[in-house]
């Protein structure tokens, strides 16, 4: 019976009350937005822009009506792919058996049928939320005694018990017809179009500025390990290819800065191409000649932070870099939220115990509040200043700087304003779902220094620790690279990422321009597909009416002339390095390049898949494993074998499927 | 004396940012409400809520005053509902992927079951998107006819229309159920 009786019934739902966290939490959320609604207003019409990368950052309103997820929501969306992430994790990383064998008899990949696990019986919403929580950090936790068992060899019984309540991973085979929708998420990510290929007779010159950051690399693992193919936008090329260590040749002295190694070889994916691969790497700076540090930390602890991946990820983080620190260096802590407020005032590292009962003070709560704390971090950057030392700001956020905030505009124009100052600014992005990785990037590509992404213990290492001494102690800044194309060799070129790195033909002499800054013993690796003339891959039809060759005496013979600029890190005034790239520069075959030269090209294939670019759609997943394989060299931190594991992900995701 | 209805939403119209903070705060629960009827989960219903409010925040500035605010409110709630339904099946066909991938054995929470009209509503969930609002509206919320009208923007035949449909429908859907 279904008349207005029973229906009237529908007016009576008892309706459980929403949790007060949710109700403050859409509040605030609302509040964010109508201030930045305010905002926008406000700053039409002012159009500064000083640098090619500044044209995107006033799309950040228009994105502002993605929608913000509460935690709660988060955590439920998060519920599964965590509970796979967990497994999968288990499986690659740690391979540990079932039975209490030691690990290293243990097979990374168990082929033997695996019975399918019965649905677990049907949770209410608020179970299934905690169990959400618990999930993440029973993750966290099976992480810490997988690496203590590791040292032993053997797990406890309770670590088995956690192990065996893990769903177990599919036969590959199982899943060839699944395409995996990309992800969606509130994360902030700025668009772009892959580089288009030029015409070298129309234009034979490409400039850059040089890029070592690193975030989108750990994004997109992080994507692939939650069982998402990552947003196209969300994968620059060129900072999956520059996450890797290579074993460039560095210059000898510290008076050239860095020494350049130019390759040209076979493309893999295309016959009728070569790649023109250009490797920079910087003067390792010796300890003896580390300069003295002085770092503030400026740390978001608004309540989003709390979450394991974020702050207390970020605690540990930090205590091992203060371990690593001299004893004369300086650290100083500000934390932002509801106010920007000086948890620790410059410390020297001799005393640690103070500056790691801060850090382990550290409370997330309130909302946040970054641009008085970005000042008061310059502030306290400027009291304990060491000339020719490296001072510099990790700023270090899963997102916003919001109340009382304005646009990313405004912000970038903050920290231009301060660069001059000698402080050098790095961002560390942590977790997910509010990410704004378009501040990210554009606060350290303007602050002068890096943006990092850190998902794990084990990347806050590499990013902080490893690599400490070539992000903290920056040997040049402002590199800026050009690459002029001989017109009797090559007839068209593509470069390979760096499309947020562009930079106009006259802007590579001009000092006033910024650029990318390059740190101790650091390698950067630029990668350019290009096409012999003559060759029956030119996509370009030659012109009928076709301009006068060029002058042939000239560089007879020359792929390309590759020139690079850079400043000292206090200089103003340019340098310039000039290479010739000639047939001496060529090998053979693919295979004859160097291990580095292959991997990195294995990175670019990559790379570009994940952003579905054309020139790379019939290269398959499987090609770029073996390639990449064959080249995985030494290895020692296992940065190589886990690529391998993402490129496996990625294909059976159906990567190339949703192209 | 707390301030008029009318008076926030003018003062929030010009920008004033506790104005508008009051007003989310008056309105959030019946935000909240309106979703848990449609999407009838709680924490489906606070994304929707928070959704909302965001949204408020830029359509703020956009509203005339031309129907009544909680009319304005119960279409961008349903729209919001919406929005969020369509969002969740994505995210399920991933998560369904993603399962065969790691065989992941967790299955979809199913609604919350609360009372009696538990069971009518979760039936009223299955009808198509325009009956479910009329229905929603006239016996969920008590909405005239012609009040549903305007947060539907259609006439009010229409409504009249759905419902009579609606009933039919659910007709079919309770008995399967082994109600009735």
């Amino acid at each position: 019976m279904t008349d207005d009786h029973t229906l009237g019934r529908l007016a009576k739902l008892d309706i459980p009350a929403p949790r007060p966290a949710a109700r403050e939490s859409a509040v605030a959320a609302a509040m964010h937005a109508f201030a930045q609604e305010k905002v926008q207003h406000q700053t039409q019409g002012i159009a500064a822009q000083p640098r090619l990368t500044h044209r995107i950052l006033n799309l950040w309103g228009k994105i502002m009506d993605r929608k913000l997820l509460s935690t709660s929501a988060l955590a439920g969306i998060l519920a599964l792919p965590l509970a796979g992430y967990t497994a999968f994790y288990l499986m690659k990383e740690n391979p540990i058996a079932l039975e209490s064998a030691p690990v290293a008899a243990t097979p990374a990949y168990a082929p033997e049928p695996v019975p399918v696990p019965a649905p677990e019986p049907a949770v209410e919403s608020d179970a299934g939320v905690a169990a959400a929580y618990d999930m993440s950090q029973m993750q966290q936790e099976v992480r810490r005694q997988a690496q203590a068992s590791e040292a032993s060899g053997v797990m406890d019984k309770r670590e088995r018990k956690m192990v065996a309540q893990q769903p177990a991973v599919a036969p590959v085979s199982a899943l060839q017809d699944v395409v995996v929708a990309e992800e969606t998420s509130s994360d902030r990510v700025q668009s772009f179009d892959t580089n288009p290929l030029k015409v070298v007779a129309e234009s034979p010159v490409s400039t850059f500025s040089i890029d070592s950051d690193t975030a989108s690399y750990a994004y997109v693992r992080r994507a692939l390990k939650e069982g998402q193919l990552p947003q196209p936008d969300t994968v620059r090329v060129e900072e999956m290819i520059n996450y890797f260590p290579y074993d460039w040749k560095g210059p000898d002295s510290a008076a050239t800065p860095f020494n350049t190694t130019v390759t040209v070889m076979p493309t893999p994916w295309n016959n009728g191409t070569k790649l023109l691969h250009v490797a920079i790497k910087g003067y390792d700076v010796k300890p003896v000649e580390q300069p003295k540090a002085n770092l503030v930390f400026l740390i978001d602890v608004s309540g989003s932070m709390n979450e394991p991946d974020k702050l207390p990820l970020l605690r540990a983080a930090m205590r091992m870099l203060v371990n690593k620190l001299q004893p004369g260096d300086t650290v100083s802590i500000v934390t932002y939220a509801g106010e920007a407020g000086t948890v620790l005032e410059p410390t020297k590292v001799s005393d640690k115990a103070k500056i790691l009962n801060a850090v382990e003070a550290l409370t997330p709560g309130g909302s946040t509040a970054g641009e008085a704390g970005i000042r008061e971090a310059y502030r306290l950057a400027q009291s304990s200043f060491v000339k020719g030392g490296v001072n510099r700001i990790m700023l270090a956020t899963d997102g916003d700087f919001n109340v009382g905030q304005t646009d990313d505009g405004s912000l970038t124009r903050l920290v231009e304003e301060k660069r001059d100052s000698g402080v050098f600014l790095s961002v560390l992005g942590f977790g997910r779902g509010n990410l704004n990785d378009q501040m990210m990037q554009a606060l350290a590509q303007n602050g002068n220094g890096t943006a990092a992404y850190i998902d794990t213990l084990q990347e806050a290492e590499k990013v902080l620790v490893e690599d400490a001494s070539s992000t903290l102690f920056p040997i040049a800044k402002d590199v800026k690279i050009q690459v002029e194309f001989n017109p009797n060799t090559v007839s068209e070129y593509r470069l390979i990422g760096y499309e947020t790195r562009a930079l106009a033909r006259e802007d590579f002499n001009n000092d006033a321009v910024d650029a990318g800054e390059i740190g101790s013993g650091h390698a950067v690796t630029a990668i350019y597909e290009i096409t012999p003339k003559g060759s029956p891959a030119e996509q370009v039809d030659a012109l009928r009416y076709g301009k006068a060759e060029a002058d042939s005496e000239v560089g007879n013979g020359e792929f390309a002339f590759v020139k690079l600029r850079y400043k000292q890190p206090d200089g103003d005034v340019s340098k310039l390095i000039t290479t010739p790239v000639t047939q001496a520069n060529e090998v053979a075959s693919f295979d004859a390049a160097g291990t580095d030269q292959r991997f990195s090209v294995a990175v670019a294939a990559f790379g570009q898949k994940l952003r579905h670019a054309s020139e790379v759609r019939n290269f398959s997943f499987d090609q770029i494993e073996k390639m990449a394989s064959s080249a995985r060299g030494d290895d020692p931190f296992g940065y190589r074998t886990e690529f391998l594991s993402l490129v496996r992900l990625a294909d059976a995701m159906g990567g190339s499927k949703a192209q | 004396m707390k301030t008029g209805d009318a008076e926030l939403i003018s003062l929030a119209r010009q920008g004033d940012s506790a104005a508008f903070g009051q007003l989310v705060g008056r309105y959030y629960d019946f935000i909240y409400r309106v979703a848990f009827r449609w999407c009838g989960r709680q924490a489906d219903a606070e994304d929707v809520a928070q959704d909302v409010c965001v949204r408020l925040a830029r359509a703020i500035e956009s509203y005339r005053g031309g129907s009544a605010f909680t009319t304005w409110l119960y279409s961008m709630t349903l729209n919001a509902a919406r929005d969020l339904r369509r969002r969740s099946v994505r995210e399920e066909m991933r998560n369904d992927a993603y399962r065969a991938h790691a065989l992941s054995a967790a299955s979809v929470e199913p609604a919350e079951t609360h009372d009696p009209a538990d069971e009518l509503w979760q039936a009223v969930r299955q009808l198509s998107d325009k009956q479910r609002d009329a229905v929603l509206l006239v016996y969920g919320e008590e909405l005239s006819h012609a009040r549903a009208a305007d947060v539907m923007g259609i006439s009010e035949a229409t409504v009249s229309w759905h419902i009579h449909e609606a009933k039919k429908r659910l007709k079919t859907l309770m008995r399967a159920a082994g109600e009735v």
